[in-house]
Order: structure tokens, then sequence, then C-alpha cells
């Protein structure tokens, strides 16, 4: 185990100092600078609104924080989305796997690598949460995140196991692991059954805040509330108000971790196939390149049975965008793109028999999912330089100029991004119209959807032309690839990246913004005409901003060099 | 590509190297692990810019006219960069898009019947073993006819068959006119297809010329086989 140990401790250790060598160049120097003080203002700055953040220490959020724990484990088991938690790097996988160790050690293994994301990961969410005004010292709270952290961890990886070994052993595997499968899936049973039962006020509840408010309600009475009292466990630490509060809390907290542990020990007998079979899924999306973990895609491309056309002459750079959609096409990104539409329509069919406006329901939920694919839609798809950065010598060796590429790569997760929020513009437009409460006249809403396609083009385009840029100018300090890092022990660092984008992506729009406001002032009694002029202006700067932005990036893309990406 | 030097902070990769390639020539970079031989094909290819000195590929200068040097040129590293989702007959109409290939229709079905891909024109590269791979990235280099061809090690992967055809394949185009540079270790094919020999080690030139060119500066190596040649040049300026 000490050389396992080693291997940790050193390869931690080294990539460190590779991220810090970096410094040396100005860019990254600038980088580090701009990150400290982002990092100081978001999480180490003395708080100055602490009720602000109390409400997320408050005992709805506990319960939110509980039910998506078993929403995400319940994704795990059911759809095997993590099922790469196991994967090992290939180097890994030809030198442990048949150097003597034990099962047992490489699992311990793994668990032990998992650590360094769970620890930095519980620090950053000490600091968000300190400002909950609590007495509660941050190092206890650090411990608290750490359990629950671990816990999600070992429970993924217990899941990987078990369907593994049921994909591979059948009847035997299922057998083998028969009392997890039932105690999760008697769990999930409980938990619909809850939800079952609180279906009224679930229909009923106004806004986001109500519906959590009446999912909790619904979850906490039996049997729900007896399927959850292990999560609430795991949880209760975090949200502890007391030194005394969490001296209770803990210890039962520690003793699901040590069940959760004990649970994956046992489960190993799978491992060797699970790993090899993880560690393959990876080395063969990533090839030679590195290997992470992926939101979207982590299923092999489909096989090429069918194509999209593509002539043989022409501006170049539509053979990147061409590519690009194709690798939307072969891989599960499409349900992304997809699933928002048919959410909103059967979230709202499903109210028109509880008396609720259908019109009104499927009108926020298409709008609130277009809003939610605006923010997250970047992490979720990443056919762009995210990915092709790891073609660098290909994508340098063409005859294309470098702002071309960034534009075709840019365009390729913009453009069918905006696709789908202007059709949930359009499905909310619709459902407007069809609802007795429409919020808005039928002017306004037209003009708004008229103006539409020009502010989400442009919008989308910014914001991936900010993740683009990341990936350009930063390469050695992102991962690359078609994957981003998931799980909840690496929440902190992704809501903070994101953070970070949409910040930039604010100041990007200082100007759009006033442009716009000008216009609806300059053009104050056309209202509805002016809302659209004012988007299509707003949308024309952005554009021209973002336009800027490329040809700055694709005169990086033509310095970048291959080793920048190591 | 005249006083070619690439420094790394500190290291210097390349140090002032000079030649040239004309037409149906083709030069064999040799030198031993580290000696800068992928640095130079990678600056020849633009893929890196150098720190100093100039390339010219078909008479284009790879600072100022970048697009229509890499137009003119072909580069097949030794590790094969394909794209996970397209197929084989995809990343061929991929390149004829991004090199503008009119006849690529054409020239495809003859490309991938040369390299034995024809029954694997559908599969993804996931499906293709490692020399297939290989094969594939030399189709997609060979499709827009280069002016000039850049090979990294072109023998990695291939079976047997495959050598052979490739090295029929390198002769082939340089007879019809392309400009070719090779690295290798097999100092065999470099004997059977080089006309010129630049032989590097630490980043520097240890030798330039045909092969009776470079003996005939060092006398000493007359009738020494090309492995002896090599291990005498990159050992003596070793300072060993």
């Amino acid at each position: 185990m000490s050389a396992l140990l080693f291997l940790v401790w050193t390869s931690a250790r080294n990539r460190v100092v590779s991220v810090l060598r970096r410094v040396q160049s100005p860019r990254y120097a600038a980088a580090l600078i701009v990150g400290v003080l982002y990092v100081w203002s978001f999480l180490v700055r003395p708080a100055s609104h602490a009720g602000a953040t109390s409400v997320l220490l408050g005992q709805p959020t506990e319960m939110l924080v509980t039910v998506l724990m078993v929403v995400m484990l319940m994704g795990s088991w059911i759809f095997g989305s993590d099922a790469t938690a196991l994967a090992f790097s290939p180097a890994e996988v030809s030198v442990l796997f048949p150097a003597p160790l034990t099962r047992r050690q490489l699992v311990g293994f793994k668990l032990l690598r998992a650590q360094i994301a769970v620890i930095v990961n519980a620090l950053i969410w000490v600091f968000v949460l300190r400002r909950g005004g609590t007495a509660l010292p941050s190092p206890l709270r650090a411990v608290g995140l750490w359990v629950l952290f671990s816990t999600l961890n070992l429970h993924r990886i217990g899941s990987a196991l078990v369907r593994s070994s049921w994909r591979e052993h059948h009847g035997a595997g299922a057998r083998r692991h028969r009392w997890s499968i039932v105690v999760f899936a008697a769990i999930g049973i409980a938990l619909l059954v809850g939800m079952f039962d609180g279906r009224q006020e679930l229909l009923a509840a106004h806004g986001l805040g109500g519906f959590f408010t009446a999912l909790a309600r619904a979850l906490s009475r039996p049997p729900a509330i007896v399927a959850l009292y292990p999560f609430h466990l795991v949880v209760a630490p975090t949200f502890a108000h007391s030194i005394g509060e969490w001296g209770r809390e803990i210890l039962p907290a520690l003793g699901v971790l040590l069940a959760h542990a004990w649970w994956v020990f046992r489960s190993d007998a799978a491992f060797e196939e699970a790993a090899i079979e993880a560690s393959a899924e990876r080395a063969r999306r990533l090839e030679a390149a590195r290997s992470r973990r992926s939101v979207a895609g982590t299923r092999p491309p489909r096989a090429a049975t069918s194509t999209i056309e593509l002539a043989a002459t022409g501006r170049p750079a539509m053979a990147i965008l061409w590519k690009n959609m194709l690798c939307l096409r072969r891989t599960a990104q499409l349900r992304v793109f997809i699933g928002p539409a048919v959410m909103a329509i059967i979230l709202g069919a499903s109210t028109a028999d509880s008396g609720a406006d259908a019109g009104e329901v499927v009108a926020a939920c298409a709008l609130t999912f277009a809003g939610m694919l605006l923010i997250l839609g970047g992490r979720l798809i990443r056919n762009d330089l995210r990915h092709d950065m790891l073609h660098l010598p290909l994508l340098k060796s063409l005859p294309i100029g470098g702002h071309e590429i960034v534009l075709a790569e840019v365009a390729s997760a913009a453009l069918p991004m905006a696709a789908i929020q202007l059709l949930l513009f359009a499905i909310a437009f619709v459902a407007a119209d069809v609802s007795a409460h429409a919020p808005l006249s039928a002017g306004v809403r037209l003009a708004l959807l008229a103006g539409a396609p020009f502010a989400l083009v442009t919008l989308n385009g910014a914001l991936l032309t900010i993740q683009n840029g990341t990936a350009v100018l930063f390469p050695a300090w992102i991962r690359l690839g078609p994957t981003v890092s998931t799980g909840v022990e690496t929440l902190g660092q992704n809501v903070l990246s994101m953070l970070a984008n949409l910040i930039v992506l604010a100041l990007a729009l200082i100007v759009p913004m006033f442009a716009a406001w000008l216009t609806i002032t300059m053009l104050a009694p056309y209202h509805a005409p002016a809302l659209a002029v004012a988007m299509i202006v707003a949308a024309v700067l952005l554009g021209a901003e973002t336009y800027g932005a490329m040809r700055f990036l694709g005169g990086a893309f033509t310095r970048a060099e291959p080793l920048q990406t190591a | 590509m005249h006083e070619l030097t690439k420094l790394y902070g500190n290291f210097t990769a390349v140090r002032g190297l000079t030649f040239d390639i004309a037409p149906g020539e083709v030069l064999g970079l040799v030198g031993p692990n580290g000696a800068g031989k992928t640095t130079t094909l990678r600056c020849l290819a633009g893929i890196i810019a150098p720190s100093s000195g100039s390339v010219a590929i078909d008479g284009h200068d790879m600072r100022r006219e970048p697009i229509e040097a890499k137009r003119a040129l072909a580069f097949i590293p030794d590790e094969p960069h394909l794209f996970d989702y397209l197929s084989v007959e995809e990343h061929l109409r991929f390149i004829a898009r991004l090199y503008g290939v009119a006849d690529a229709e054409s020239r495809t079905p003859v490309l991938l019947e040369e390299l034995e891909l024809t029954d694997k024109r559908r599969a993804l590269p996931g499906e293709l073993s490692r020399g297939m791979r290989q094969k594939l990235a030399i189709a997609c280099g060979l499709l827009h006819d280069p002016r000039a061809l850049i090979l990294d090690e072109p023998l990695t992967g291939l079976d047997p068959g495959g050598m052979r055809r490739m090295r029929r394949t390198i002769a082939a185009r340089a007879e019809s006119g392309a400009a070719v540079v090779l690295s290798s270790h097999l100092l065999n094919l470099v004997e059977e297809l080089c006309t010129k020999l630049l032989v590097v080690r630490r980043g520097e030139c240890v030798a330039y010329g045909s092969i009776k060119q470079i003996i005939a500066a060092r006398p000493e190596l007359a009738g020494r086989s090309l492995e002896d040649v090599f291990l005498a040049l990159t050992h003596d300026a070793s300072g060993a």
C-alpha cells in the first residue's frame, strides 16, 4: 500500500508543481492573480450579507440536499452514468493490475485518489457556508462535508461495482449483490410512494420555492421519511448549527460512511472486470489523450450508419462545423437538447387534469429550461475547442486561419444550443397564448420571439467563446476532452468556474445592454417593436464583441503549441 | 528550412538547421532519441513556430503565408490523430473539404483500395486496429496530393505487407514530384528511399547530404554499413 500512497502523493505533488510552473508565463501569471482575487472575493472576503447565505444552512436546503443526493445516486443505479467512477488510467491498468496487489488494495487506491477532489471541494464549501451565520466552527463543518462527499463517492463506486457484476455475471451477479439491490430498490419505491401521496400538493405548488416546500412536506411522511433516514444522517452534520448538535450527528454519519466502506470492500469481487471495462471505455473516448469522466457523451459513439452530406469544395471551416455536428449526432449529447423541450410539454400536460393553468406551466418550464441550458449547456456540450485542443497538432497543420477555427468550433456548440432554446421560446410563446394568465401582452411576446434568435445566438456564442477561450489560453490548467468532472465532490470547483464565466459575460453585456436601454428609450412610443429592435441592437453589439474576442483567440490558437496542452 | 532554431525556455531543441528538398527528393532525418527530429518536422508542418529562422513550403513562407504553405503539405505523425466519431470515409471527406479536393469522390475509393481500407470505410477509429488507424492517417495525408510530404516514423504500427506498400507509396509520391521528408530509426528504410540524409544530434546538424557526400567528408567510414556510419556520426558528435 505504501507504493500506492507514494503514487497518489507524488502524482498530486507533481501535478501542482507543473501547474505552478506555468506561472512563469505572463499569461498564466495574470490568470493566477485574477483567479486568486476572484476566489478571495467569493470565498474568503469577510461576509457582509450573512443573512443572504444563511438560507443555505436552513431546514429546506437540508431536505433539498438530501433529496438531490438520493436523486443523483438513483441516477447512478438506474442509468450507470457513473460507471467511469471506477476508471483507471491506461498506465495504472498496465502497471497496477498485473502487480502483486490485492483487489482491496486497488479499491483502496481508487478511494484514496478520490480523496483529493473530496478534500478540495469540502474546503470550498466550508468557505461558501461559513457565511451562514451559525455557531459551528469551520473545521467541524469541513469534517461534516468530508463525510458527506466521501459517502457519496463510496456509494457511486459501490453502485458501479454492483451494476457491473450484474451485467457481467447476470443472475449470479444479481444474487451476489441482492441485498444492495433490494435495499436501494426499496428506498426508490418508498420515495415514489411518498411523492405519489403528495402529488396534489406538488401540482398545486406555485413557483420553484413552493414546489420544493411541497416536496419536502411530501417526503417528511412515512414511508419516504424512513427511506431518507440514512441520507439525513449523512447530510445532518453539514447543516448543524452548534457544536453540540454536530457532536450528536457526526457519529451516526460516520457510521453510514463506514457502512459504505464495508459495502464497497465487500463488493470488490467484480472489481477488475468493472475497472477494466470502465478504463477501456475511458481510454477509447480519449485515446491517447488524458481521460476524464463525462456528463454527456459517456457512451461510445454510435456506429456510422448514417451521415451528413458535405461538399468537397467551399469554405474549409465548414468541415470543422460538419465534423462537430456528426459528433453531436453520434454521442448522447442530443438528449441534452431534446430533453428540455419534451420535459416542458410533459410537465404542462401532466397538470392539465389538476386544475392548474397548463399553458402557464408549460411556458414557465420552457423558459426555465431555456435559461438553464444557457447557463449549464456549455458544461454539457463540449464539441468545440475544449475537446479539439487534444487534436492541436492536427488542427494546426490544416490550411485554415486560427480565428476561423475558433469561429467554427464555437458555432458547433452555440448554434445547436440556440436552436433548442429558440424551440423552447416558441413553445413558451404558444403556451402563453393559450394560457388564461399570460403575464405579457401578445405584442411584447411577439417582440421577444422576434428578437430571440439574434439574442440567443449571440448570448450562446459569447458564453461559449469565453469557455473556449479558457481552453485556448490556459490549456495546461483546464481539463481538455469531451468530458467534465462530475459528482457532488467536484461541485465546488464547477460552481466557481461557472460563476466566473457568468461574470465575464456580464461584463461583456454592459455596452450591449446600455445600447438596448438607449434604443428602448428612443423608441418609447413603439413599445413592442422597440423591444425587438433593442434586442437586435444588443445582439449585434455583443456579436461584434464576441467576434473581436474570436480574432484574438485565433491569434492565440495560432501561437499555441502542443506542449502547452500537456 | 533556413537557420531554424527552436527553444523551449532555456532548452534548445533545434539549433540553426538549414536544408532544402527539391521536388522528387526524399530527405531522411535521422538521429538518436531526443535529437530534435519531431520538433523539426513540427516546425516544418507549421504546428509549432520556430524561435528563429524560416520555413518555406512550395515557395510559401510559413510565417507570412501559412495557409498556402499548409495547403501544399501533408504531415503524417507517428501517432495517428483521428477523430473518434468520424468514420474512415468521413475522415477523407473532412480532409477533402479542408483542402478543397474537387475530385475527392473519385480519388477516395482508389486511395481506400490502395491502403486496404475499403472494407472498413464505414468504421469508426475505435473499431480499427493500430495499423489501420495509421493507414487512415496516411490516406488523409495523401488525398490532396501534397507537394511536400512530411512523415514521422511512417512505418510504425504497419504489418510487413503494409510496410512494403508504404515504401512503394513514398517512392511513387517522390517520383511524381513531391518533396518528401521522413524521420525514422529504420536505417534500411532510409537507405532504400532517401536521396539525402540529415543527421541530427542534440538539435544540431552533424551531417547533411547524400550518403556518398557524407562518406566523402569522412573517408574513414567508407565501406561501412549505414548503421555504423550513423553510430559513428552521432557518437562523435557527443564527444565520446
